[in-house]
Order: C-alpha cells, then sequence, then structure tokens
C-alpha cells in the first residue's frame, strides 16, 4: 500500500469562489477520501427569523445568496402565504416564475463561465460571462438590481412588468438563443473539453439517489426528478419537462445544464404568452399561525423551506435546506479514486453554493 | 466521440478579435443606470412628518429618526438598498433612486435635519376622530400606528388616543376596515 498522506484543499482556493475546507486522504497522486468541512462563512440567518418581523424576514431571505436569490424570496414567501392562507393573484405567479427562470439562466451560465474558467479555458469564460451579462441587464431593467431583487413580498410581488418589459425580455432571450450556439457547439462538441469532462466524476443512478443528489447532478445521472414539476407558482400552466443526461459524469452534467438553459428560454417565452392581467399583490392581514414546508427547483437543485408561525410577527422556526448541502455527501463520493489534479473540476460540477449552505 | 470537433470555439474567438469591447471604460464613460434601478434612498425632508416607520421597518437598522431633535438619519453603509422603507412610507417622501453614494474612507452617518412645519392653512394638523358607532374595537388602527398613540381595550371598550404622540401620518384611517376614523 502507498504512502497516505493528507493535503488541504480550500477553504481558500482559486476555483472556488466560496470558502469550503476538505482535507484529501491521497494515496501517491489518488484521491481516496475526503473530509469536508464547512463553517467559514455562518452568518446565522435562520436565528434572524426571531428578531425580524415575517415581513422584513422576506428581505433577508432573498439574501441568504446572491445566485438564488429569487428563489429564496419566492420559498420563504410562498410558505408563509400558505400558512396564512393567502391567495396570490396569477399575474404575481407568473412574474415570479419569469423572474425565477430568467435566475436559472443566470446561475447556468455563471457555472458555465466557471467550469471553464477551471479547464483553463479562459476566453470560453469570458463569452459565457458576457452572454449572462445581458440577463443581469435585464434584471437590472426590470427588478432594479442586478443579483438582489427585492421583488418579492409576502401576498405577491413589488413591481409590475408592462407589456413593453415583456416584449423586451422576449427580445433578449431570442437574441440569447442565437448566441447560444457557439457556446453549446464548444461545450458539446470540442475535443479538449471533452477530453477533460468525458468520464470524469461519474455517479450512477443508484448512486444518485442513495446518497440524495439533487437538482442537475441527480438528472444528469438519468433520474427524472425535477421539483416544478409539482406545479407551484405559475409552473403548473406551463409544459415543463426534466432535462435528464445518462452518463453521469461530469460531461452529462455540464450537458444538463446547458439543456436547462435553453428549456428556460421556452419556458419564459410561454409565460410571457401566458400571462394574465390582474393585480400583482394582495394585502395580507394578521400574522401566521402554523407551519408549512415547501419545496422549490433551484438553478442548484431541490431548496427546502419550513416555516413555523406562532401567531405573533415573529416566527418560531425558519429553516432552509439548499441543494448544495445535499450534493455535498455524492461529491465526497464521487472524489474516492480520482487524481488529485481532477478535484477542483468535480468540486464545480456540483455547483456547490457555500453562503446558501451555511446560511 | 462521433460529433466531436477541433477548434470548435476557433470562428467565435476570430470573431471576437475584431469586435469592439463588450464592457464600457467606465468612468470615463458614465454608467447608464435603468429608470428602476434601486441605488441610493432619498428623502424629501418637507414632507416628512418624523413618524418612524421607516426606523422600525428597516431589516438592517440603517435608519433612526429622533422626533425631538427633528432629525432624520442614515448610515449609508448598513443600508441594502432593499427599498423596504420606501414601500412603507406613508407620506411617499421616501425613494429609492438610481445612481449610487460617493465613495467615502469612513462610515459616516448622514444626517438630515427636517424642517419645523409651518402650521397648515387650515390650522393645526388633522387628528384621527373616532365614530363610536362604526367602531368595532377590533384594534387594526393601534397595531398599525407607528407612534403607538392609539390604545383600545376590547373588553370595555375605550378607545384613547395619546394625541402628543400623534403624527397625523394616517394609517389609523386608512387601515380601519369599518372606516370609523376620520383624519379632522
Amino acid at each position: 500500500m502507498a504512502k497516505r498522506s493528507i493535503v488541504p484543499f480550500g477553504p481558500q482556493h482559486p476555483v472556488l469562489p466560496e470558502p469550503v475546507h476538505l482535507d484529501l486522504v491521497l494515496e501517491d497522486e489518488t484521491v481516496v477520501g475526503a473530509i469536508p468541512s464547512i463553517g467559514f462563512i455562518h452568518r446565522g440567518l435562520e436565528k434572524l427569523v426571531e428578531k425580524r418581523d415575517f415581513k422584513q424576514y422576506v428581505y433577508i431571505a432573498e439574501r441568504v445568496c446572491g445566485i438564488c436569490s429569487c428563489g429564496h424570496g419566492m420559498g420563504y414567501c410562498e410558505s408563509v402565504e400558505h400558512v396564512m392562507g393567502v391567495e396570490v393573484p396569477r399575474r404575481a405567479s407568473y412574474l415570479r416564475t419569469i423572474w425565477m427562470e430568467m435566475s436559472r439562466v443566470h446561475s447556468h451560465l455563471l457555472w458555465l463561465g466557471l467550469l471553464a474558467d477551471a479547464m483553463g479555458f479562459e476566453s470560453l469564460f469570458m463569452e459565457s460571462w458576457r452572454l449572462r451579462e445581458k440577463i443581469l441587464d435585464m434584471f437590472d431593467a426590470t427588478t432594479g438590481g442586478r443579483v438582489i431583487f427585492s421583488v418579492n413580498c409576502i401576498g405577491g410581488v413589488l413591481k409590475d412588468m408592462d407589456s413593453s418589459m415583456l416584449s423586451a425580455i422576449a427580445r433578449t432571450v431570442d437574441d440569447m438563443e442565437a448566441n447560444m450556439a457557439p457556446l453549446l457547439k464548444t461545450f458539446l462538441k470540442d475535443y479538449t473539453v471533452q477530453s477533460r469532462l468525458k468520464g470524469l466524476g461519474v455517479l450512477t443512478r443508484e448512486q444518485a439517489i442513495l446518497q440524495g443528489a439533487v437538482g442537475p447532478m441527480l438528472r444528469a445521472s438519468g433520474e427524472e426528478y425535477d421539483v416544478r414539476m409539482l406545479g407551484y407558482a405559475a409552473y403548473g400552466d406551463l409544459n415543463v419537462e426534466p432535462v435528464t443526461a445518462k452518463a453521469g459524469d461530469a460531461y452529462a452534467r455540464c450537458e444538463v445544464r446547458l439543456k436547462e438553459i435553453l428549456q428556460s428560454f421556452r419556458l419564459i417565452r410561454e409565460a410571457i404568452d401566458k400571462i394574465p392581467e390582474g393585480p400583482i399583490s394582495v394585502p395580507v392581514k394578521g400574522n401566521p399561525s402554523g407551519e408549512y414546508f415547501m419545496r422549490i427547483e433551484q438553478p442548484r437543485g431541490e431548496a427546502i423551506y419550513y416555516v413555523k408561525g406562532n401567531g405573533t410577527k415573529n416566527l418560531d422556526r425558519f429553516r432552509l435546506r439548499t441543494p448544495t448541502t445535499s450534493n455535498i455527501p455524492p461529491m465526497v463520493e464521487l472524489m474516492k479514486g480520482c487524481q488529485l489534479a481532477d478535484v477542483p473540476l468535480i468540486i464545480l460540477t456540483i455547483d456547490p453554493c457555500i453562503s446558501c449552505t451555511e446560511r | 466521440m462521433n460529433d466531436t470537433k477541433i477548434f470548435a470555439y476557433a470562428r467565435t474567438a476570430m470573431k471576437n478579435l475584431f469586435h469592439k469591447p463588450a464592457t464600457t471604460s467606465y468612468p470615463f464613460e458614465p454608467a447608464q443606470f435603468p429608470e428602476r434601478m434601486r441605488g441610493h434612498i432619498e428623502i424629501d425632508a418637507a414632507e416628512c412628518i418624523s413618524c418612524g416607520l421607516c426606523m422600525r421597518s428597516c431589516p438592517t437598522g440603517a435608519i433612526s429618526v429622533d422626533r425631538t431633535a427633528g432629525t432624520w438619519t442614515i448610515n449609508r453603509f448598513d443600508c441594502v438598498q432593499c427599498g423596504s422603507c420606501a414601500n412603507l412610507c406613508p407620506k411617499k417622501c421616501l425613494s429609492i433612486v438610481p445612481g449610487y453614494t460617493k465613495p467615502d474612507r469612513h462610515k459616516a452617518k448622514e444626517t438630515i435635519s427636517l424642517p419645523k412645519k409651518a402650521q397648515p392653512a387650515g390650522g393645526a394638523p388633522q387628528k384621527p376622530a373616532m365614530n363610536p358607532e362604526a367602531c368595532v374595537y377590533c384594534t387594526l388602527c393601534a397595531k398599525k400606528c407607528p407612534q403607538g398613540a392609539i390604545e383600545v381595550d376590547r373588553g370595555s371598550r375605550i378607545w384613547k388616543l395619546d394625541a402628543p404622540k400623534c403624527v397625523s401620518c394616517g394609517l389609523c384611517a386608512s387601515s380601519c376596515p369599518k372606516k370609523a376614523i376620520e383624519m379632522k
């Protein structure tokens, strides 16, 4: 048996946008085990729900993470609305869905850029982020913020989009779809990218289910599981089908995310076509009393929201289980047997979001 | 690997060589802000009635209102531009406008002194008056009052206004489900 050594990886590492630490157990160049430790950016945001009133907390929930901001705000608001029995106007649900799908495009393009960067393909990284800029500009124009939107409120949304804004979004989506072609070609067909990603970090379907993988990580292993099929917000009216791939390797995870961007473009167009007229919010009276548990599909996978109200303006408990929390155990499994040089890429393929995980 | 291509990116890379840059040369070229951008909070001091709702609604505690000194203070470094204060302001004197505030080396607070209100043409500022025939003593007005100036006892059917505390914001009248409160 080769001599074992432990190499610390992170919390500061060029491939990691956020701090997470891994102790890699190596036998020569091969990783035989990885021990993750988190806790570098814990901010106690769940506890803060006891100090801020439930309406103020919307602004805190959406600041859990910069990339999943819209989803966290929406997940929290929908849970509280269910507790209080508030019926959200349909237009508000559609607006939430449009912003949520735009967030998915923005998150996946960010990830594709980071993946290209981790492979050392700098120009592809810049190309992905240049494209992402268009969707960020649309966010800026429609919500007033590039990454933190502050549009969700208990009972609906705070800002409406008029027909000119909706058609501007549709135009941007068409334009982006045309510009996606070279990206798709490069990520899916380029020899260099394929030789780097194919066969790397293979997660079988059984393993993925057993380890509790979620989101694109699970779908890339062939499991048709997408929480959007539950039909929350306006997804019930839209034609959502899970995007899957079979291989379960890094290439399959990249393919699933690329195809989900195209799916999001389609969903945005469909939602813009179907959006009904009407009010965007309803007044909310009283305080939440009771509990609710809901799931939504974030760009990175299934996120779980649990709220418990006690009839006062402060909630008793808010619990958030983020997709990265579920994806860390399969990630640790994937590393066993890989080469040290492949570790950064494998970590990146789960699309880690550490500030979500630690809250 | 049947559909593998070499130099799949070459065409895009060549095209980018002859394109103008995707970025703008800020600060030489001024930044363009969309109309809805949440840049910073501005106050129309003449309209402010020091009700303190903004102070209480701020999730980060960046705003403080001192009624006796007549000042409105904001710590721009604590403000996260969520727009909570501007959404709730009963007089709509707070607004969130495009453009960033200037960078600073010290985390200084910005204090704005509110002008002393001249008596309006109609006499003293309006205070809420309750119509006992319509009131159901639901206590909603007392809950909405930013200054806690209204006291309602449902059991003994008492509605009491602490007039010096009242800031005449009118929130009690607008929130009353029975329209029993009138600003007079």
